[in-house]
Formats: structure tokens, C-alpha cells, sequence
């Protein structure tokens, strides 16, 4: 199965809540069929810039990381569910690429 | 002199050539036998070793935005051209790329540059006023 990264941004919440958002993303994943191999946490950091979502504007944002394995099929409903759900600022699912091919061959110098 | 040509020309004849064409008979020996004067071919001794751009071993990542910080204006967040950054045609590819990705998820200002990221050492050839 093809490897996955969801770079979640969450609303400024307190402890218990971001944990219950983070809880149901996961068991979100989990029941669609993915395998998830890592979650990491990037901090809560205030964001780049102003972010609109939910009739709500965000200044702050909590970075997390999700690493899982998952078939092609369910990822525009992830992105869908994960869109709706209203603790999620932006959710983006990238495709996490081998490193042996990523630096392979020769780069312009030895 | 008339006898040294003919000694020259004896001596020719006499000790065994591997090219026995009569040119080689009827013109002086010294030119065209002597091994010394003829172009060896080799490699370039003066070679100077190939030198990459300043990411040739590193992997450029969405995350690492202190590093791609280093290739954006800090006055309009305006990506370099290659000319400015000194980056070959691949590593300039992804480190755009990856701004444009960065900046569209969330994790990196467009308009500007990070100000935690202002005091960087400058990578790309440009000067800025202040």
C-alpha cells in the first residue's frame, strides 16, 4: 500500500479537546482501512498567515504530523470527512515518496 | 653532405620499420619515426574537480522552511531565479516546489519572510540595501 502523510493543522484547543479531535481523526483512518505508522506533534505555533475556516478566523494553529498506509480509494473521502469536521483548520494529504530514489543518482556534483 | 643523405637513406632501408611504405623510405627518418614529438592522448591534467550547488547532498523538505526561507526576498517573500540562488536546474525545481507546497498548507508566510529567519546567513548572490 502506498504511503501516506496527512500534515493536520488543528484549532488552538485545550488538552482534553485537541486529544478528542486527534482521537477521532485517527479512528476516522482506521476504519476506512488505513494503517497508521506514526503520529507526530510539530507544536502549536502561530500560523503564517490569517485563516478563515468555519466562520471562525485562526491566528494560532497545533502542527501535527500523521504518517499511515492506506489504499488510493479513500483518501478524497478522508480529505472530504476531514473538511467538514470543524476542529480542522487545513488538512493536507500528501504522498510520502521512498527515500532510496529521492537523492538517487548523480546531482551535479560528486 | 651528399654522403651523409646517403648514409641516412642506407640506414633507412637497412634496419627493418614497421610502416615499410616508400614514403617512409624516400623522406628524412628523424620526422616521422620519433615517437616523442607525436600527441599522447591523455585526460586533462588541469582538471579542476567538479564543484555542485549548495544542495547537492541535501534533501529538501515542505518542513524545513528555515532552508527554504534561505531562497525567498525577505522584503515580499518573492522566490529567486536561478541566476540569483546558484541552485542546478533539479535542486531549484524541488526547493520551489516545496515553497509553493509549504505555503499552501499552512506552514510557511507568503507575503514575507519569517522574521525568526531574518538573521540567516545569506546563501544567494544578492545585496540588500540595509
Amino acid at each position: 500500500m502506498p504511503r501516506y502523510e496527512l500534515a493536520l493543522i488543528l484549532k488552538t484547543m485545550q488538552r482534553p479537546e485537541t486529544a478528542a479531535a486527534l482521537r477521532r481523526t485517527v479512528e476516522t483512518l482506521m476504519e476506512r482501512g488505513a494503517v497508521v505508522r506514526n503520529l507526530e506533534n510539530l507544536g502549536e505555533k502561530l500560523l503564517p498567515y490569517k485563516i478563515s475556516k468555519h466562520n471562525q478566523k485562526h491566528v494560532t494553529g497545533a502542527y501535527f504530523l500523521l504518517d499511515f498506509y492506506s489504499p488510493p480509494n479513500i483518501i478524497i473521502g478522508l480529505l472530504d470527512h476531514l473538511h467538514r469536521d470543524v476542529d480542522v483548520v487545513r488538512p493536507t494529504v500528501l504522498k510520502k515518496d521512498e527515500p532510496g530514489s529521492a537523492v538517487g543518482g548523480s546531482c551535479c556534483g560528486p | 653532405m651528399l654522403s651523409l643523405r646517403g648514409l641516412q637513406r642506407l640506414k633507412s632501408v637497412l634496419t627493418p620499420h614497421r610502416n615499410t611504405s616508400l614514403r617512409s623510405l624516400t623522406v628524412s627518418s628523424s620526422l616521422v619515426q620519433n615517437k616523442d614529438n607525436m600527441l599522447v592522448q591523455m585526460e586533462n591534467p588541469y582538471k579542476e574537480p567538479q564543484t555542485g550547488c549548495v544542495l547537492c547532498h541535501v534533501t529538501v523538505d515542505y518542513k524545513n522552511i528555515q532552508l527554504l526561507s534561505q531562497f525567498i526576498s525577505p522584503h515580499t517573500g518573492r522566490i529567486y531565479g536561478r541566476h540569483i540562488t546558484g541552485l542546478c536546474g533539479r535542486k531549484q525545481k524541488e526547493v520551489s516546489k516545496a515553497i509553493k507546497k509549504a505555503q499552501a498548507m499552512g506552514f510557511m508566510p507568503v507575503t514575507h519572510k519569517h522574521p525568526q529567519f531574518m538573521r540567516d546567513p545569506n546563501i544567494c548572490s544578492i545585496k540588500h540595501l540595509n
